[in-house]
């Protein structure tokens, strides 16, 4: 029975009619509040806090009822004009929001801790902030927001946020030289840590957009919490759709009887596999054509992993679609099933797809789904020669992504009867391409529209919902929304792939690297999807950072009955990185040699192939195929180590007295460091269109196909045209990415925006500076428009005249010889520029009790020409802790029937703003010249170094050597014992 | 990582509670003792459990929030202070009236964001074998308030006892009364700072002697002897420490909040 509930709401009396179950969340947002968001049923996400008569609460966790004669307070609250209230400018200038998903949660409970406290200790801010979980950010730059918010309400002076420019320590080929004890740059410098320290190149020119500090082109939207998300519209008549998912890790479905169901009052469709096309995909979003094998259709009448769909349901309320899911009658065959990739291949293992209708499995009997092999030299012949020689197997576990922003989609058809599906994707493209099929319509009659994302990961890259809400739409002709709960964001999405690596080194005398030989079994769940590619990206990651006179891959990627693996930032890279650093580790101790002077003599260097990269990949060509290799072109990694040997005191590692100390006596501290290569998008196959158009003002509209997660792409890439097209970022307007609308891009993935879509972005800035010029010189009647040049917004002749791009604007759109000017470009490269690292961990170890705590990460990354050092630091913060999380406390538990025993937040851990270590990010510039304005990637460096590099942290703290993840307590107290 | 199937799933942070199908808010004790005479109803605290979990069920809630029980104040016995029942974990982080270390365990109960909602008498009903706070309750000699069903006066009972059996269906808990004097130490385990830890040693010294409670080694937080930390205890294992483990963190930390005491 509903009953009318009246509170304050940001000051004004509000009622609104529920029920009993309706939580204060969902009551605001029916009233337009859609700062409050979902992150989760529990409340410990803080996407939905509040303040509640004037304390931060998660709305989640509040019913409705209970609010009456209540105060609540959302960010709306602030938006009383055009202009930001100081705590959402403070949170704006810091880069304090990458997708902005609790941004309103953030700026509340600053809001309420600057009016009790006007000025928090550090403490009290990351207390407040503890309550809101972000995966994006580490927490670095919203401490220091509010810590600005605090100075600029106290009416202080704030310095505009900035990087601190920093000299460099090396000629940047070699290692740098010791300093003196007295060298005043013996010491690191000293700023707040959200400051990115960046390390200018000579190569690099001044420029006036590119390279600066720019304010995110989204901050206004993110920061008042304005409707920008997919599920901040609701269209009329709108059903909600629920998914009955399986509770068995491997079973037949024998029957389906759904008439109780279809008998529900509010009930519209109850779909499965007995009334929905059986059409074979692979959901990974990937370009054409995806690799195979296409082992996964709608609705199936086998399950492979608990979790799996067995049916959807489209009804008038979440409620009764729930109700729905659970009068549906399933009568399963329970089989055997299988978690373990070491044992997938045995003959006694299940059969995980032995169906007709899916083709190009390598070995479906064993459960292989692909073997990749690669090899160049005489890898056996190094090997039988070598004097030392090294073998080590690593296991990597399962984690999740965790978006805070789950999955949802929302599909209608048109007055077109075109289908319309607004969706959290990174690949909008990818997702119209695939879905086509599934749901018997034209590409050309999809129109797939990526509004802001909450987050992705990688667990977005993936058409993993879009087919059940369009399936819903044409069986019911209304629009139908679909949201994943959290626990279905964690066994029901997409995970990271567990693998078991072996390296096996062989190495001469000096140290030098004869072979290397790395193995995988890469676990790719009950279905194929990314399981190819990522394990090739393992191989690319494991076999090109060292060079040695050989090497061989040999990769066997199989089925079992875990949650489904996919894409997860990174890539395969985390996995083969951890192996790979740790087993380099062990031989520079086994071989009593500095393992940093170990490492370098055989890390690429500029000029130096990687030599495998081209026998890895869906184009991938054999050895004697090709006449020339891909070379490393820049490299800045000798600055990078050099920058953070500085920073996390290296020397420490071999002093006693800071390692043992005297008052804790069950304390071992220690220093780790890993080398980290990445790549910058995918060779002769990422694209990335841009299209630009002058208006009367002389702004700029700028559509492009890629897709903004809140890596601040958006504004990286408007960056790349402002610095083009003489004008201020403000006046570029951004908009992605929607099908009908925007040109293709295969979306946000393999850290290729700024690298692809940043030149796509440049080039066409290029056609449309070129008619600006044109037209300029028209104006200021000057015969060579190449003399032109393009600022402040202004086109200048040589001789200091100048019209302004409105007047170009109003004279090319209304007065003589009209023309749009405009300006379409795609881009796709040949290269795939490494990015490198230098990433530091300090650690301490409870040696009674196996506890670690991470006390410092370090990590200095050369990822070309930064484009906004702020966006770029703030990537490789969040991106650190994500990875910190991997090697420290995250992981996926299954029991022994293949249900995960801890889906939500707490049991499974990510860290909070009170917990966290120490991050300082070093941004050591080089000049790529393949990337536009000298960038290369910078997105999924981050994620590569932490695991091994806090794994070495340890081994010099204790002298244990820990091949498996993660570094939990009991984990690490076993490997102490053994010891 | 894989473990048994027989893990229970109590040990999760946030155990699932049924979504209610009705509301109530008492003005008065007797009213919501009437209320609750009913199996189909259940005292809504801060809501952080019951309204975690979405599930329908007949269940309807009985909102504590006007019956006054969320003062904190001096206790009739000397030494001691008394919380209500509805008071947060958030008043109780804030209380001065409060020994700092037990305000301390407040703080780390919950995250910010739920602190403000959750409350004493919620945590001592749900009986978290990992809540901090309540091993603090527990060291701190805690007696809850409460009142029984089918009897309309309020009763004292022992913290430790009350989690060992149970609150009986009806009861309402009004307070919870804490001795405030002695010197506290506290040592744990977990995953990260601000995880919840695997295990937790608390312990107090005062004229009566040790008081130390531990977390993680039962089905609720339990008072041990100092000297035999480990007597009697047979923790069950999770995924993030088996039972070998548990009883070992309990051994090593007790030593350590043993040794800081003395």
């Amino acid at each position: 029975m509903a009953m009318d509930v009246t509170f304050d709401l940001n000051g004004s009396p509000a009622t609104v009619s529920v029920e009993a179950h309706v939580t204060l969340r969902e009551a605001l947002r029916r009233l337009g509040m859609f700062s409050v968001r979902y992150g989760s049923e529990s409340g410990e996400t803080g996407a939905a806090a509040i303040l509640y008569d004037g304390r931060l609460a998660s709305a989640d966790v509040i019913l409705a009822a209970s609010a009456h004669g209540h105060s609540v307070t959302t960010v709306e609250s602030l938006n009383v004009s055009p202009e930001l209230h100081p705590i959402q400018a403070a949170f704006s200038a810091v880069g304090a929001f990458q997708s902005g998903y609790s941004a309103g949660a953030m700026i509340l409970g600053t809001l309420a801790l600057l009016q009790e406290k006007p000025d928090p200790s550090e403490a009290e801010i990351r207390d407040m902030l503890g309550g809101i979980l972000d995966r994006e950010t580490a927490y670095v730059k919203p401490v220091e927001a509010v810590k600005r918010a605090a100075a600029m309400l106290r009416g202080d002076s704030v310095e505009a946020f900035a990087p601190l420019i920093i000299p460099p320590l090396s000629d940047g080929r070699n290692p740098a030289p010791a300093f003196d004890p007295d060298d005043p740059q013996a010491s690191p410098p000293e700023a707040s840590v959200a400051v990115p320290r960046l390390v200018p190149s000579r190569e690099v020119p001044n420029m006036a957009v590119v390279g600066k500090p720019e304010i995110k082109v989204d901050a206004v939207r993110l920061a008042k919490g304005n409707p920008a998300f997919t599920d901040d519209i609701e269209p009329r008549g709108m059903l909600y759709a629920k998914v009955l998912r399986s509770p068995h890790a491997h079973a037949k479905i024998r029957s389906i009887n759904d008439s109780k169901a279809r008998a529900l009052p509010g009930v519209h469709a109850v779909l499965h596999y007995d009334n929905t096309p059986r059409v074979k995909y692979a959901s990974g979003g990937q370009s054409w054509p995806n690799p195979h094998p296409y082992d996964q259709v709608s609705f199936d009448d086998r399950v492979r992993h608990v979790g799996d769909r067995v049916a959807a349901v489209a009804a008038e309320t979440v409620e009764a679609a729930e109700e729905a899911l659970r009068l549906i009658e399933v009568e399963y065959e329970v089989l055997p099933a299988l978690f373990d990739e070491r044992s997938a291949m045995d003959a006694e293992a299940p059969k995980i797809h032995d169906e007709d209708d899916t083709t190009h499995i390598c070995d479906p009997q064993r459960n292989l789904v692909h073997h990749i092999t690669a090899k160049r030299g005489d890898v056996d012949g190094n090997f039988s020669g070598a004097p030392h020689v090294f073998e080590q197997t690593f296991r990597v576990h399962q984690v999740q992504q965790c978006p805070i922003e789950p999955h949802i989609s929302m599909a209608w058809l048109d007055s077109d009867e075109r289908m319309v599906v607004r969706t959290a994707t990174q690949v909008p493209f990818h997702t119209r391409r695939m879905l086509a099929p599934l749901i018997g319509m034209d590409v050309k009659d999809i129109r797939v529209i990526k509004p802001r994302i909450g987050g992705g990961f990688g667990a977005k890259q993936e058409m993993l919902i879009e087919d059940i809400v369009a399936h819903l739409a044409i069986a019911t002709r209304r629009p139908v929304r679909l949201e994943l709960d959290r626990a279905e964001e964690f066994y029901a999405s997409r995970t990271r792939h567990p693998q078991t690596i072996t390296f096996r080194t062989a190495v001469d005398a000096d140290g030098t690297l004869l072979a290397q030989d790395m193995d995988i079994i890469g676990n790719t769940g009950p279905y194929g999807t990314h399981g190819f590619t990522v394990q090739i990206v393992s191989g690319l990651r494991g076999l090109t950072s060292y060079n040695a006179a050989s090497k061989r891959f040999d990769c066997r990627v199989v089925y079992t009955n875990i949650p489904v693996p996919g894409a997860y930032r990174g890539y395969g890279a985390p996995q083969a990185e951890f192996a790979l650093e740790a087993h380099m580790e062990d031989i520079a101790q086994a071989l009593e040699v500095d393992p940093i002077e170990f490492k370098r003599r055989s890390w690429v260097k500029v000029g130096d192939e990687m030599d495998i990269a081209p026998h890895l990949g869906e184009r991938a060509v054999a050895e004697g195929e090709l006449d020339e290799y891909p070379k490393v072109m820049s490299s800045g990694i000798e600055e990078c180590v050099a920058q953070g040997m500085r920073e996390i005191d290296w020397d420490r590692r071999n002093d006693q007295s800071w390692k043992v100390p005297a008052d804790r006596p069950n304390i071992r501290r220690g220093l780790g460091f890993a080398f980290c290569m990445h790549g910058t998008a995918i060779p002769f196959l990422d694209m990335g269109g841009c299209s630009i158009k002058l208006n009367d003002d002389g702004s700029f509209n700028m559509l492009i196909g890629a897709t903004d997660l809140g890596t601040g792409a958006d504004t990286v890439i408007g960056q790349i045209a402002a610095e083009v097209l003489g004008v201020p970022l403000d006046d570029i307007k951004v908009y992605s990415s929607d099908t009908d609308m925007t040109p293709f891009d295969t979306g946000a993935y393999a850290s290729s925006t700024t690298y692809i879509s940043g030149t796509a972005a440049l080039q066409a800035a290029e056609v449309v500076r070129d008619r600006l010029k044109a037209r300029a010189a028209m104006l200021l009647e000057v015969d060579e428009p190449c003399t032109i040049e393009l600022r402040d917004r202004r086109a200048y002749a040589a001789d200091g005249r100048s019209v302004t791009m409105e007047e170009i604007a109003l004279d090319s759109l209304h007065w003589q010889d009209q023309e749009q000017i405009m300006g379409t470009a795609s881009h796709v490269s040949p290269a795939c520029p490494p990015p490198f690292a230098a990433q530091f961990a300090e650690v301490e170890v409870d040696v009674d009790t196996g506890q670690v705590t991470v006390t410092k990460l370090v990590m200095a990354v050369d990822c070309g020409v930064a484009i906004n050092p702020v966006t770029a630091s703030g990537q490789v913060e969040g991106g650190m802790i994500q990875a910190l999380g991997y090697a420290h406390c995250e992981e996926i538990v299954l029991d022994d029937e293949g249900r995960m025993v801890n889906p939500s937040f707490g049991p499974y851990k990510i860290y909070r703003a009170d917990e966290m270590p120490e991050t300082v990010v070093y941004l050591v510039q080089t000049m790529e010249d393949s990337g536009p304005f000298g960038a290369k990637a910078v997105a999924e460096i981050p994620k590569d170094g932490v695991a091994p590099a806090v794994r070495n942290a340890i081994l010099n703290a204790t002298g244990v050597a820990i091949n498996d993840l993660p570094f939990t307590p009991e984990r690490v107290w076993t490997a102490l014992k053994a010891s | 990582m894989r473990v048994g199937s027989g893990v229970a799933l109590c040990l999760l942070a946030f155990a699932p509670m049924p979504l209610v199908s009705g509301y109530h808010r008492p003005v008065s004790i007797e009213e919501a003792l009437e209320l609750l005479r009913s199996p189909r109803r259940v005292a809504l605290g801060g809501g952080t459990t019951l309204n975690a979990d979405r599930d329908p069920s007949d269940l309807e809630a009985v909102d504590l929030q006007a019956l006054g029980l969320d003062k904190i104040t001096t206790g009739e016995a000397s030494g001691r202070v008394r919380v209500g029942a509805t008071a947060t974990l958030e008043a109780v982080w804030r209380s001065e009236l409060l020994p700092d270390s037990l305000r301390e365990l407040a703080r780390a109960e919950q995250p910010s964001t739920l602190r403000t909602l959750a409350t004493v008498g919620g945590l001592i009903a749900k009986g978290s074998p990992e809540s901090l706070l309540l091993a603090g309750l527990l060291a701190h000699d805690a007696e809850v308030e409460l009142i029984a069903a089918d009897d309309d006066s309020t009763s004292r009972r022992s913290l430790s006892g009350l989690l060992r059996s149970g609150l009986s269906p009806g009861a309402l808990i009004i307070a919870v009364s804490v001795a405030t004097t002695g010197r506290t130490a506290m040592a744990s385990t977990a995953r990260t700072p601000a995880d919840i830890p695997i295990v937790a040693a608390y312990g107090r010294s005062s004229e009566a002697g040790v008081s130390l409670a531990l977390t993680g080694v039962a089905d609720h937080p339990v008072l041990v002897d100092p000297s035999h930390p480990t007597a009697g205890l047979a923790p069950t294992g999770d995924f993030r420490g088996s039972r070998d483990y548990r009883l070992h963190l309990a051994a090593t930390l007790t030593a350590r909040v043993n040794e800081e005491l003395i």
